[in-house]
């Protein structure tokens, strides 16, 4: 009894330490709670509370003009994997128009319904359909493909079924050795087929479309579902682009490299926090220097750091996964300074706001584990269309500019003074100057009140 | 004509809030003498003094230094005039001794010959020639007090501010500091020292001045204080709970 009585005492005694560390409350309770909530509304509104998937974008051209080419666009609208632009009620672009759209990167998939594919669907054939797209969005490439057949199924009402798996049998060589494939695809197709079209809400049988491969076949459904729609793909991929970079990998590594460089450069500005809890800030202070240039010290220190941290981890990265990091060492160069002024900008002006080093810590790690979730450095969320006000807060962050900025050159081989990365390069040194002006402010002001 | 007094004080005013740290306060340091502040918890040392080495702005009166108007607060050249030795250790330890002095002589504008002239003058001075090129994290509290002491002379400053600069040392290091601060009083230099320990005040001090509750209550040699407290041939500590009162003065 007298155990457990002492036990109690000591941990009713932590208990209350505990309720009285702020930093221990804000990492044990606010930082979970931050998290959960941003990424429980992301995957909601990215997964849309149950759906399978989130839907990408796939541009289309209709140069048929027919019924059954209206038909195949509204049942790509109905897919669950694509948003299909332009939107119904808008202008309809030509070919040339999405083409552009794909070289310069602001798409990725660009479908294009040939003159003709009414007529020859009537007749029962195959029409051929023409993607032009980006060959490192491989993720993407999965959906639209599915879309595709998806759409493909609803618009022939199944009777494009025998030739869609003509072909496919034909590509087979009907081996006898492969029908039993051929059999376990077949029953696979139509399990997803049945959960795709309307009113196919039942769960698939077991074995059936949702993995890559049919149970116990080894057989390949992706490569399989991507054969059955004839499509005649056109890549069109920036010409310094490393053959084998996806875009996950250059998000990936560009996301990494931007948290850990905010985690590192908000250490940094902090050190005007641990001079402060010295006292050698009070000695700064009193000697004949410019009290700005005591903050213009900490922003240098820090830009160095972070420029130093970014050059090692860019070499690193280049050397682990061959970006082509230095292809163009002046955007890499104008990025660097870009996000390296944003984040030391960031890291001032928490230093400046907390009081203690480790309300610094606390406050700026829930900071940057919320604004790289929300900013795409951990997952690829600008690939998903989001809601307006979804994409408003992803822009408020320094993170989903600094990715825009890297991926726009990693993966999209565009320069700083590209119109798709300028923005990024001018809204980092404006968000570097909002905040260290706004650090300067209160740094000056808390001077004025206080020793 | 060299003025009288090397700091002049009138009248300081500062405010934190609504709670008045500094109520008027006027005092003037001489040249050449060691000025000691003296005052319980609370009693505005810290913030006068602050005000005197320009840490804190927004102040009330008026101070001359050498004759004319100091503004160490507005400044840079005014507190180019004082060298503080803060009552925190304000050194670096990840640094070594010369590191430190190297840094802290260069912020105050020394260079070249001068600059090493001055480091090689403070580190003889303190004592830590030895042990100058380690790092300051390996020192005892003795050594970092007295690095500390150092970082604050190395411009030979008009007047040099010591808050409180014996805390938490041990008697060697401590009379090691004595005996500095006596060499630089030789020298002609002149200090504000402020301390808790009224013999430090007895032993060093040419003249002291008693704040409490942002007042100066006292000004003087020990001897006169003890005649204005009324207890004339009293020791500085009788002296001082005389002028000041028993009643603690933690939540001041």
């Amino acid at each position: 009894m007298k155990l457990l009585r002492d036990a109690w005492l000591i941990a009713a005694k932590d208990l209350r330490a505990w309720r009285r560390d702020r930093t221990g409350l804000l990492f044990g309770l606010l930082l979970p709670i931050a998290l959960v909530t941003a990424m429980g509304f992301l995957a909601k509104v990215l997964y849309g509370g149950g759906g399978p998937m989130g839907r990408t974008d796939l541009w289309v051209a209709d140069e048929d003009r027919s019924e059954a080419s209206a038909d195949l666009l509204a049942a790509l609208r109905a897919a669950a994997t694509v948003r299909v632009r332009p939107g119904p009620e808008a202008e309809p672009l030509s070919v040339e128009e999405v083409r552009r759209k794909v070289e310069d990167a602001s798409a990725h998939h660009a479908l294009i319904v040939p003159a003709g594919f009414g007529e020859e669907l009537a007749a029962g054939g195959l029409p051929e359909l023409r993607m032009i797209r980006d060959p490192g969005r491989r993720l993407e490439d999965t959906l639209v493909s599915l879309a595709l057949v998806q759409a493909y199924m609803a618009i022939s009402e199944g009777r494009s079924w025998p030739a869609m798996m003509g072909r496919q049998m034909e590509a087979l060589g009907l081996e006898p050795e492969q029908a039993q494939a051929v059999v376990a695809a077949s029953e696979s197709v139509r399990a997803l087929i049945e959960r795709f079209l309307p009113g196919g809400d039942e769960e698939p049988e077991a074995g059936g479309a949702e993995g890559g491969a049919a149970a116990g076949t080894g057989f390949d459904m992706s490569a399989f579902l991507t054969g059955m729609v004839p499509v005649a793909a056109e890549d069109i991929q920036p010409p310094g682009r490393p053959k084998e970079l996806g875009y996950m990998q250059a998000q990936s590594v560009s996301g990494m490299v931007v948290m850990m460089l905010m985690f590192g450069l908000v250490a940094c500005g902090s050190t005007l926090i641990v001079e402060r809890e010295k006292g050698t800030l009070t000695r700064l202070l009193a000697a004949p220097v410019s009290r700005d240039s005591i903050l213009l010290g900490k922003l240098f220190f820090s830009a160095a750091v972070g420029l130093i941290q970014l050059s090692l981890l860019f070499a690193y990265g280049e050397l682990l996964f061959d970006l082509a990091t230095f292809r163009d060492p002046v955007t890499l160069l104008v990025l660097m300074l870009s996000l390296t002024a944003a984040v030391t900008g960031f890291g001032l002006l928490v230093a400046v706001l907390a009081r203690t080093q480790k309300q610094a810590e606390g406050v700026s790690t829930i900071l940057i584990l919320v604004m790289s979730c929300l900013g795409g450095a951990w997952f690829p969320i600008q690939l998903f269309a989001v809601p307006t006000a979804v994409e408003v807060i992803m822009r408020l962050t320094l993170t989903h500019w600094a990715m825009t900025g890297f991926q726009n050159m990693f993966f999209h081989q565009k320069s700083w003074h590209d119109p798709a990365t300028l923005p990024a390069v001018v809204v980092l040194w404006g968000f570097a100057l909002a905040a260290f002006l706004a650090a300067r402010a209160i740094y000056h002001r808390r001077l004025a009140s206080a020793s | 004509m060299a003025a009288d007094f090397q700091l002049e004080v009138e009248d300081l005013r500062f405010r934190y809030g609504s709670r008045e740290a500094v109520a008027g306060v006027s005092f003037a340091v001489r040249p050449g003498e060691i000025f000691g502040f003296l005052g319980p918890n609370g009693a505005g040392k810290t913030t006068a003094i602050s005000c005197v080495c320009g840490l804190l702005g927004g102040w009330q009166g008026a101070m001359r230094f050498g004759g004319e108007t100091f503004r160490p607060d507005l400044r840079a050249a005014d507190r180019r005039r004082i060298g503080l030795v803060p009552q925190d250790l304000a050194v670096y330890e990840e640094l070594s001794g010369r590191e430190n002095l190297l840094f802290f002589g260069r912020l105050v504008g020394l260079a070249g010959a001068e600059l090493t002239a001055a480091v090689e003058r403070a580190l003889e001075l303190t004592g830590l020639g030895e042990r100058a090129d380690d790092r300051v994290g390996s020192y005892s509290g003795g050594m970092k007090r007295r690095l500390n002491l150092a970082a604050g002379d190395l411009h030979r400053p008009s007047l040099l501010i010591l808050d409180e600069p014996t805390v938490g040392v041990d008697p060697q290091s401590r009379n090691h500091i004595f005996a500095a601060l006596e060499r630089l009083r030789d020298q002609g230099r002149t200090l504000l020292y402020t301390t808790h320990y009224m013999e430090e005040a007895e032993r060093l001090c040419d003249r002291i001045a008693v704040l409490d509750r942002g007042r100066l209550i006292g000004l003087g040699a020990a001897a006169e204080l003890a005649e204005q407290a009324g207890v004339p041939g009293a020791d500085l500590e009788q002296v001082f709970l005389r002028l000041t009162g028993h009643r603690l003065r933690d939540s001041a």
